[in-house]
Parts: C-alpha cells; sequence; structure tokens
C-alpha cells in the first residue's frame, strides 16, 4: 500500500520550516514536518551542571568545533557535527558554517534580536543602483511583521526611524543608566541615532515552543524527527515535485514520502544544498550563488567607565544595553554620491557593566588580579554588525568527492568580504572610538577586525527571490519559478539582507509564503 | 599540598560510609542491605583530580617543570583564593594539549622550550629553577598592550594564549570555585549544560 499523499511535507523545524506549518495548519492543511535532528525532552535533555564537573574543565574536546566559536562544553552536544556533517572551502578563504541539528534548529538559543527591514533594503537598489531591489516592498510586508512580533513576543519602543521601521511590542519602559545615557548623547551630539533593543521574550522563544505546539493543537501537523532530506523527488511526466526521499539518522534506512506542495526551511545552505543534490529549480544558473551575511566586528571597542573603577560606581551607573541603527547613506536616491567611502551601513550593539576580559590588561599574577578587582563592573562594549553586498561570486556548490555521514553530497562554500566592507569596518570602529572618547569613558581596546564569513550566523541569499526567472530562483512568493509545487522559505531567499538580524524577517516571509500557498491549494492551482 | 588534599578527600568519603552496616538485625534479608530493591539511588561520587595524579601526556618533564612555574607566575595563589597551582592548572593543560590540534602543540611546545632557553641563556638554568627576576624579565612581553591580531613573535603569542589557559583552567576548578563561591554567589560555576544526542 502506497504511503499517504499529504497536502504539503515540510523541511526544518526551525523559525521558517515551523513558521510555516504553523500558518498552514490554522488554515486546515494537512502537513508532514520532517526534521533531520531529534526531539527533545526539555527537562531530560538539559541539567545544571558545574563547569569542574566537565571532562575538559570547560574548555571543551579539543577540535571538535573548529568553526563553531559559539560552542563550548556545556552547549557541545547541540551543534551539528562538523565530522558527520562536513563542508569544504578553499583554506586561505573559511567559512564558519553554524548549524544545530534539533527539533526548534537554531532558534534553541538564538539571541532573539528582532528587527524589521525597510525599504532601504527591500528598496535598496533604488537608493544607491547597487545590485537588486527584492520584489517586495515593505508595505507588503509589514501585515507580515505585525502578526509575527506578537507570536515571537518582541519587546521593543517606537522610534519612528525610517530605516527601522516600528513594530507592535510589548512595551519596553525601561530607562537607561548614566553610563548609557552618556553614550546616547554623545551619539546624537553627531547626529547618530540610538534605540532601545528589540528582542523576543520569554524563558525559551525557540519555534519548538511558540509554533509547534499550536500546531500540533489543531490535529493538522505531524513531526516526524531524526529525518534527514535527502533529495526533491519528481515525477517526470508533470516535472513537479512529488515528495521527499528521506534516510532515517539512526538506522539509516531509506524513506520517501508524497506531497502535493514541497517547503524546504532547512536553514539558508541546507536547503540550498537540497535543491543543488536533487538538480532542480536552477534553469537562472543563480542557485547557491549571492552568498552574503552580516559581518561582525565583536568587541569593536572596549572601554571602561572611569568612575566605576575600585567598586565606586554610583547607583544607576553602570548597567544596561542599547542600539544604533544604520545611520550611513540614507540620503542617497539613485546613483547620488554616498556620504561615506562605501554603501550602505552598519548597526551596532552596545553595553555597560561586566568585567572587561584579562586580556584588555598587560599584567599577570598579584598585579592583574588588583586590575581585574579595581575594572570589576565598569566595562563599556560594543560590537558592530554590517550589512555585507550579495555579490554573485560568493557561492555555494557540491563538493566533487566529500559526503556527510549519510552519504548525502556535502556542500563547498566559497565567500570572502570586499572593500565596502572593510572599509565600513574601519569606519565603525573610528567612530565608535569617537563615541566612547565623547562619553568620556577610558578605551581598553579598539579594532575593525571581521570574523570569518558565516560566523554572524545569518547566512543568506542562496535562493534569491525576483521578478525574472531568469536571475533568481523565487519568485515574489517564495515559489520556484521553475517547480511551481515547491517552496523555500528560509533565509537564502533574501534579496539584500541589511544591517538587521534577519529572523523576524525570515518568519514574516514564511507565513506570507505559507498565506499564498493555502489560497492557491484552496483554488486547486496548487 | 596536593597529596594533603587528596588524602583528607580521601578521609572525607570514608568517614561518609554508613556507620549503621555493622549494627544490621538478624534476619539475614532484612541485614543484607539498607537499599531498596526496586530503586536505584543515585550514588555520591566524586571526580579524579582530587584523590589521584594525573599522568603527564604531552610535555616533557622539563616543559611541564616550566609550564608550572608559568602557572604560579600567571596565577598566584592570593591570601584565601587559591591560584593555578592549587587548581592542578599545568597538569590540566598538559592533558588537553595532549588531545589539540597541531598548531596549538607546536605554539606551547616552541614557547616552554623558548621559556628554558633564555633562562638557560641568562642563568644557566632552567624557567622553572631561575630567580624571580629573572623569570619576571623573560616574561617582559605580557606587558605588552593587547591587540587584536596575534603577536607575530611566537613567545609573546604563547604567552597571551597561555595566559587566556591558564586563567580559564583555574577559575573553571573545584578549588578555586569552591573558595570564592563562598565570597560571590555568581560565582558557581554552574550552567545549563546540554545531554549528547543518542
Ligand atoms: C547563537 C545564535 C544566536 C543567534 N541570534 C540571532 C538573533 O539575535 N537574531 C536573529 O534574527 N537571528 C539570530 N540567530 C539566527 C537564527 O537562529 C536563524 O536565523 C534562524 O533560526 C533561521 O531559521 P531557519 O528555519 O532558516 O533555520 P534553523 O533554525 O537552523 O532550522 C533549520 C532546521 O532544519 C533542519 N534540517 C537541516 N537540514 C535538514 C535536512 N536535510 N532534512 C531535514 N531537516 C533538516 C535542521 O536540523 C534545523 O532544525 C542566531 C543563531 C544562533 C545559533
Amino acid at each position: 500500500m502506497p504511503s499517504p499523499l499529504h497536502d504539503v511535507v515540510i523541511i526544518g523545524s526551525g523559525a521558517s520550516g515551523a513558521m510555516t506549518a504553523y500558518q498552514l495548519t490554522k488554515k486546515g492543511i494537512n502537513c508532514l514536518l520532517l526534521e533531520a535532528g531529534p526531539n527533545f525532552d526539555y527537562t531530560k535533555d538539559r541539567q545544571i551542571r558545574a563547569v569542574y564537573d566537565l571532562p575538559y574543565r570547560g574548555f571543551g574536546k579539543p577540535g571538535r568545533f573548529p568553526h563553531v566559536t559559539q560552542a563550548n562544553e556545556f552547549t557541545a552536544a547541540l551543534w551539528a557535527d562538523e565530522k558527520q556533517n562536513p563542508y569544504t572551502f578553499d583554506p586561505k578563504d573559511p567559512y564558519y558554517w553554524v548549524r544545530i541539528r534539533r527539533m526548534g534548529g537554531k532558534t534553541l538559543v538564538w539571541g532573539r534580536a528582532s528587527w524589521r527591514l525597510s525599504d532601504y533594503e527591500f528598496k535598496a537598489k533604488d537608493h544607491d543602483g547597487y545590485g537588486d531591489n527584492w520584489p517586495v516592498s515593505y508595505a507588503e510586508m509589514a501585515p507580515y511583521y505585525d502578526q509575527c512580533e506578537p507570536l515571537l513576543r518582541v519587546s521593543g519602543r517606537i522610534e519612528k526611524l525610517p530605516q527601522l521601521p516600528d513594530g507592535v511590542f510589548l512595551e519596553d519602559k525601561s530607562g537607561d543608566s548614566t553610563s548609557i545615557a552618556r553614550f546616547i548623547s554623545a551619539a546624537k551630539q553627531k547626529g547618530i541615532p540610538t534605540t532601545k533593543q528589540r528582542r523576543a521574550q520569554g524563558t525559551l522563544a525557540s519555534s519548538a515552543n511558540l509554533l509547534l505546539p499550536d500546531a500540533l493543537a489543531t490535529g493538522k501537523l505531524t513531526i516526524l524527527p531524526n529525518a534527514i532530506a535527502r533529495e526533491v523527488t519528481v515525477d517526470k511526466a508533470t516535472g513537479k515535485a512529488n515528495g521527499i526521499s528521506f534516510v532515517d539518522r539512526r538506522s539509516r534506512r531509506e524513506f520517501h514520502v508524497r506531497a502535493r506542495v514541497v517547503v524546504l526551511g532547512a536553514s539558508c545552505l541546507e536547503t540550498t544544498r537540497l535543491l543543488l543534490n536533487s538538480k532542480l529549480a536552477n534553469s537562472s544558473g543563480v542557485l547557491g550563488h549571492y552568498l552574503f551575511d552580516q559581518f561582525y566586528v565583536k568587541n569593536t571597542v572596549q572601554a571602561i567607565v572611569p568612575e566605576a573603577k575600585n567598586g565606586r560606581a554610583p547607583g544607576g551607573l553602570m548597567g544596561g544595553t542599547g542600539y544604533i541603527p544604520r545611520f550611513t547613506n540614507l540620503g542617497l536616491l539613485g546613483k547620488a554620491k554616498p556620504d561615506k567611502d562605501y554603501l550602505r551601513g552598519y548597526a551596532v550593539d552596545f553595553s555597560s557593566g561586566g568585567t572587561p576580559d584579562p586580556k584588555y590588561f598587560p599584567h599577570y599574577g598579584e598585579d592583574l588580579q588588583k586590575a581585574l578587582a579595581a575594572h570589576t563592573n565598569t566595562g563599556f562594549n560594543a560590537t558592530t554588525m554590517g550589512s555585507v553586498l550579495p555579490r554573485f561570486e560568493n557561492h555555494v556548490s557540491i563538493d566533487p568527492v566529500v559526503k556527510d555521514a549519510w552519504g548525502i553530497p556535502a556542500l563547498r562554500i566559497s565567500a570572502r568580504y570586499s572593500e565596502n566592507e572593510f572599509k565600513m569596518a574601519t569606519d565603525a570602529m573610528n567612530t565608535l572610538a569617537e563615541l566612547c572618547h565623547a562619553a568620556g569613558f577610558e578605551m581598553l581596546g579598539q579594532h575593525d577586525q571581521m570574523v570569518p564569513p558565516g560566523e554572524s550566523i545569518h547566512e543568506l541569499g542562496t535562493c534569491r527571490m525576483g521578478d525574472n526567472p531568469k536571475t533568481s530562483v523565487l519568485n515574489k512568493w517564495n515559489q520556484t519559478h521553475d517547480v511551481k509545487n515547491v517552496f523555500v522559505v528560509d533565509g537564502s531567499s533574501f534579496v539584500v539582507g541589511g544591517s538587521q538580524n534577519p529572523t523576524l524577517t525570515i518568519t514574516a516571509l514564511a507565513m506570507r509564503a505559507a498565506d499564498y500557498m493555502a489560497e492557491e491549494m484552496r483554488e486547486g492551482s496548487l | 599540598m596536593a597529596q594533603m588534599m587528596k588524602r583528607r578527600r580521601i578521609l572525607q568519603v570514608a568517614a561518609g560510609l554508613p556507620a549503621a552496616i555493622a549494627l544490621r538485625a538478624q534476619n539475614p534479608y532484612a541485614a543484607a542491605t539498607s537499599g531498596k530493591p526496586d530503586e536505584l539511588p543515585k550514588l555520591e561520587a566524586i571526580p579524579p583530580d582530587g584523590v589521584a595524579d594525573a599522568q603527564r601526556k604531552f610535555c616533557t618533564g622539563i616543559q611541564l617543570a616550566a609550564l608550572k612555574r608559568l602557572c604560579d607566575m600567571v596565577l598566584p595563589r592570593i591570601g584565601e583564593t587559591p591560584g593555578a597551582a592549587e587548581a592542578q592548572a599545568a597538569e590540566f593543560l598538559d592533558f588537553i594539549l595532549s588531545e589539540s590540534p597541531t598548531d596549538r602543540q607546536t605554539l606551547y611546545r616552541t614557547g616552554l622550550d623558548a621559556l628554558n632557553t633564555q633562562a638557560r641563556a641568562k642563568q644557566g638554568k632552567s624557567f622553572a629553577e631561575v630567580d624571580a627576576a629573572t623569570a619576571a624579565e623573560i616574561l617582559a612581553p605580557l606587558g605588552k598592550p593587547w591587540t587584536y591580531k596575534d603577536p607575530a613573535e611566537p613567545l609573546t603569542k604563547f604567552l597571551r594564549t597561555a595566559k587566556a589557559d591558564i586563567l580559564t583552567a583555574t577559575v573553571n576548578s573545584r578549588e578555586w570555585i569552591q573558595v570564592v563561591s563562598q565570597r560571590n554567589r555568581n560565582a558557581a560555576g554552574t550552567s545549563i549544560f546540554w545531554t549528547e544526542i543518542a
């Protein structure tokens, strides 16, 4: 007896796959969700432990995660094992691909920063003439952002900045510490705006607790963990997808599921790998190209607030966080001269409090301990997140030799940053140092060295959207131009990313795509 | 010192044995065990560091002696707060290094050898044996201001790496945490641990 024909099969249980499942099941559509990783039991899979009880005293097993700087011995079990899940790159251009293969995907640990894009991104080409516009506008996206923010429980403050549209927030009424207020005032004097952070709230803010339970409660969702999608299969007669072949993670048994519609939400690069391995949706030749992310200059500046030294901080001086949204090149229209020697711009996360890392102090022994004691809770720190220009040459392809532990051909990644990003990073460093001085902070260190591409965990763009099937993989509904019943709902659909973290936009796009799918299915067009 | 601590730990464990064993009643079944036949209780146990000597796995004897001296200089005991020696940071790093990628191993090997070479050139002794002033002279590169990029000079690069590793190996040790967490509850060194996937 053949297996049942599902309305929709969804690959991936992270932000994108889960949001699609949430929206489709609400509309009564039967979904089967395949997740490569195991299901988890929140209480059993996590326990409080002391660092000295771990075999490597918190260092972690040396060499286990050469490209996951976020991994530590406590979280080691979360990250995709690089031996089982290899990928390749030219050693000259390392790429740090950070993956989680568990129910909930990367939303199990995401930082939850949730910003909207604006038409400075959706219509970026109209502003500076570079690259392409998205085929959607902010006005089309706004109703979906409006629905996603309450689902993710995003807190924030209405700021009325055109480059960072306001949302439907849990209102953040917190005040600012004196040190943060000093930095904000220094920024204001230079015409640089600042905002409160915008973050998803709650003990956990993962797709596994915010989206999947409601989808399951409809009775329309079936979740299949440990199912690693190998290929989108196609009916040769119709040219349409007819399902997914997958391998069981533990037993390695091979299976096939049948579906009317296939939705890929395996995260940007895994989805792209799946399509490349399926030899599908690439009549344009751009599948896998235009890989970009946000570049990060972590701890661009590390300063101290001098009044806080030696434990003398008056109450209210230290603590708190804030954000500088992009503020450069906002006035451009057409090909006018930019106000910087680079295109687009960067954002900054800043925070006050904590003790600076011992590496900043040129001491050791008792002197070092004295210095650390004197600087307890004196720190001020800022990290830059810059927009990266989408460029055709940054791309992924299938490695001709390397396969993963289940025999699925691995990805080869080829990406590097360009002059535009390097100039922006240097400008960010100089600007932040200037602001710290103006705020009366003492500098301990500053730098403009970006982490390798990928490390920001915001990989985007390899199945880009567009109106023209010759230059894009997806149409404006996240539907592949080539195979009408295949949709891609993760960050690979992005055309331009800006300096904002992408997940809120990923969920808004997934919700919008699901609405479109549901309508098309109702009309019988899918 | 470490031997004394180990002895104390063994005595503590021995003292914890249920004294009731000797007083069991006559019925051989009732007396056989106080354990419940249908339960698996969590048994109190300890990690090896406190009661056993770690076997040297990576360094030569003279390299390990240099590492111990370096540990003691980077984080000495200060008042009641244990230092790297009590935390057996050198022995622990020797183990970590034995499993580390080659570039890290090379950095440490050449770095520790450089400490010994310089010590011999200055005083005709190993780094572990030179006087405090000479040892401090050799560690002078640690006084250079921080830069994001690794210093080109290999000894400076090694010393910076070792400084960070020694601090981590010490402040993450049971010895350090047990003392410091008495003063500061935030220094308990606990966090959420994710179980490995089956
Ligand atoms: C430490 C950290 C901090 C972050 N902070 C932020 C932040 O502050 N703000 C922000 O916007 N974003 C942040 N992110 C990024 C955010 O988590 C991702 O953008 C988001 O999770 C992407 O959703 P996704 O559905 O595309 O992918 P994922 O969440 O990665 O989910 C993809 C799922 O697909 C599964 N999968 C992969 N391949 C297959 C296959 N072949 N078959 C079946 N299943 C498969 C995976 O196992 C995974 O569960 C952060 C990420 C991390 C790790």
